[in-house]
């Protein structure tokens, strides 16, 4: 199967992983997510490594993170992306647990485009997701260099 | 002493001793002419030199010279040949020169040794004046309880004042004579050679020092050391004075083991305030998750199944969901007031009048529906942080529109009870459900609920929070209330928060 990969989805957890998926596709755009279960994946991903070596070109409309990840964190995900001239203009929306102000902080002063805390609440959580699935793989005008819609 | 002699006042001193030279040597003239005519020869020259040695012993050299003087012209005059006249035969020429010599000499002689008596006479006198000062000074010494003592460059202690004996419990008697070192058992704060070189550089040292009383108990002293030195700038003695300084340093040395203590107990709150927050994150990421998930995976099953699930299962399925979205909002509040304990308070002078209007319209949705009878009194400027002092009236008036929720006429009011110069009294009643006075001290407490969820919803944490928001502004949280007579909430913020 070609990975088409609009969205990248980097998440370690396959069970949010699942419901994510549930989420995007009422708007069927789950054909379009690449999941990266860490951060060294989403990595190989951008860079063209390891397993993605054979992906078709271009950068992902959208990347949604999670901020704690085995390997390489969220944070240092975000830093590496902001700090490379090919992939700083990725739209980068921190997708997380943490409530907590020093990670928003510090994800702000990263560049995050967005900053959005899981909500527990499903119908709250499919909302969020659907949302931002819709806004950043639809209705926004991805930077040049993205793939294009399908 | 001659020059001591009490003299006539109207007799001036120099006529009275010349007067003397001239005097004598007359009383020697006549006294030789007189026995001259008696047949008596050569009595002149002895007279004239008894007369001489007077004038010089009673007052000094000058007149001595001048009964030289006077004895060589009157011998020349009266007694050598010719008589009558001061000429003098070539033949008496010797004679005349070894009298006027020998004259001479014994003025001279007569003269020194005068003068070395006078001297040792004013040195003696000297001497008796200083021990006299001296013997008053010591005593003068005696009289003060500070400690005082000499020793000389052997440290070898000369003097030993009636302080010194207080101090150290050793009389004079066994202290002089003693080497003040052993004496004392002293221990130097820094080597005593160091001293020393000081000491002869600058003639002074200055510093605290150990010793040890006569039954052995150890003493901190200020001690003071002067250096003596004699008329030629040689180091003679060193005056040591000692202020006993045991005591402050016990209260020093108290104040810095406390001061060391403080400085453990903070590190170790801090390092446990470390541990709390760590703690609080792993909470808010790591519990979180799951619960999502729990939530996630039972709506979706619930819609996939609702069609083969029966009412039972259907009410379990609420149940799992009711459970995890409370557990939910437990671990939110929860942090919101570990939040409250961690964040930095900032301060700002804030508008208690305005805080309520804008609590009250975002708390408007729940009581748009009821016809809640608000009476809402002047309220006065706070000193705080505004977002925590909000966060404490939100759940203040949400807690009086949740238990006035029976009420057919429920009725909020907000006012300040007290005005005071260091701060104010805040309140919030309402004719709601109330509560027994009995439990009011678990009231604050976190986790306790006075209903049951069934009841009134809510996680505990709500009271909690604001006394915890209050209590870091300075300030006190009480209430009164009666069982079905409703609640009134006080909070106190000082006008300088800490």
């Amino acid at each position: 199967m070609e990975l088409v990969g609009r969205i990248l989805l980097v998440e370690d957890d396959p069970n949010d992983t699942e419901l994510t998926m549930t989420a995007l596709e009422e708007y069927h755009l789950s054909n379009e997510v690449v999941v990266a279960a860490d951060g060294a994946e989403a990595l190989d991903y951008l860079y063209h490594r390891g397993k993605f070596q054979e992906r078709r070109n271009g950068n992902p409309a959208v990347m949604l993170l999670d901020l704690k990840l085995p390997k390489v964190d969220g944070l240092e995900v975000l830093k590496q992306i902001k700090s490379d001239d090919n992939l700083r203009m990725i739209p980068v929306v921190v997708l997380t647990s943490s409530r907590e102000e020093r990670d928003m902080v510090a994800s702000y002063k990263l560049g995050v485009n967005a900053y959005v805390v899981k909500p527990v609440d499903f119908h709250e959580f499919v909302n969020a997701i659907k949302e931002l699935g819709v806004f950043w793989a639809i209705i926004n005008e991805a930077p040049p260099g993205s793939i294009k819609k399908t | 002493m001659p020059t001591a002699k009490p003299s006539s006042p109207n007799v001036p001193a120099a006529i009275r001793r010349y007067g003397l030279a001239i005097l004598s040597v007359a009383i020697a003239v006549g006294i030789a002419i007189i026995l001259g005519h008696n047949h008596f020869r050569n009595v002149a020259d002895p007279l004239f030199l008894f007369s001489i040695a007077i004038s010089v012993w009673y007052e000094g050299l000058g007149p001595g010279v001048l009964a030289v003087v006077l004895s060589g012209l009157a011998d020349s005059y009266f007694f050598i040949e010719p008589v009558y006249s001061i000429y003098v035969t070539r033949d008496d020429v010797p004679h005349f020169i070894i009298f006027i010599l020998f004259a001479s000499l014994l003025t001279g002689f007569a003269a020194v040794r005068r003068r070395a008596e006078r001297d040792l006479l004013q040195s003696r006198d000297k001497l008796e004046q200083e021990v006299a000062i001296r013997t008053q000074q010591a005593s003068l010494l005696d009289l003060t309880h500070d400690t005082i003592f000499v020793r000389d460059m052997n440290h070898v202690i000369t003097y030993w004042n009636h302080g010194a004996q207080e101090l150290y419990g050793w009389t004079p008697e066994q202290a002089i004579g003693k080497r003040s070192q052993q004496l004392l058992r002293t221990v130097y704060p820094a080597p005593v050679e160091q001293i020393q070189a000081e000491l002869l550089r600058t003639g002074g040292w200055e510093g605290e020092i150990e010793k040890a009383k006569a039954d052995g108990t150890p003493v901190v002293v200020a001690s003071r050391w002067s250096l003596q030195r004699d008329g030629r700038e040689n180091p003679i003695a060193i005056l040591e004075t000692n202020n006993d300084i045991t005591e402050r340093k016990r209260g020093e040395e108290e104040v810095r083991q406390l001061n060391l203590k403080l400085e453990m107990r903070t590190t170790e709150l801090e390092a446990i305030n470390k541990e709390l927050e760590a703690f609080a994150y792993s909470i808010s990421h790591d519990l979180r998750a799951p619960l999502r998930h729990i939530v996630g995976y039972a709506e979706l099953l619930q819609k996939n199944a609702s069609s083969i699930l029966d009412e039972k299962s259907h009410r379990y399925m609420m149940t799992i969901l009711e459970s995890a979205k409370r557990m939910g909002a437990l671990i939110d509040d929860l942090l919101a007031f570990s939040r409250i304990g961690r964040a930095e308070a900032r301060q700002a002078t804030v508008s208690l009048e305005q805080l309520v209007r804008e609590v009250r319209s975002e708390l408007g949705q729940e009581t748009d529906q009821r016809q809640i009878t608000w009476k809402v009194g002047p309220l006065p400027d706070l000193h705080g942080d505004r977002s925590m002092l909000k966060l404490a009236l939100v759940n203040l008036i949400s807690n009086a529109i949740k238990f006035t929720r029976p009420r057919p006429q429920p009725e909020i009011e907000i006012g300040c009870a007290e005005e005071r110069k260091d701060g104010v009294v805040v309140f919030i009643r309402d004719n709601g459900v109330g509560f027994d006075m009995k439990y009011v001290n678990k009231l604050f407490g976190v986790f306790q609920r006075l209903h049951r969820t069934e009841e009134f919803e809510g996680t505990g944490i709500g009271l909690a929070t604001v006394q915890r928001i209050i209590h870091r502004h300075g300030g006190q949280v009480w209430a009164e209330g009666f069982v079905d007579r409703g609640a009134t909430f006080f909070f106190s913020v000082p006008h300088h928060g800490r």
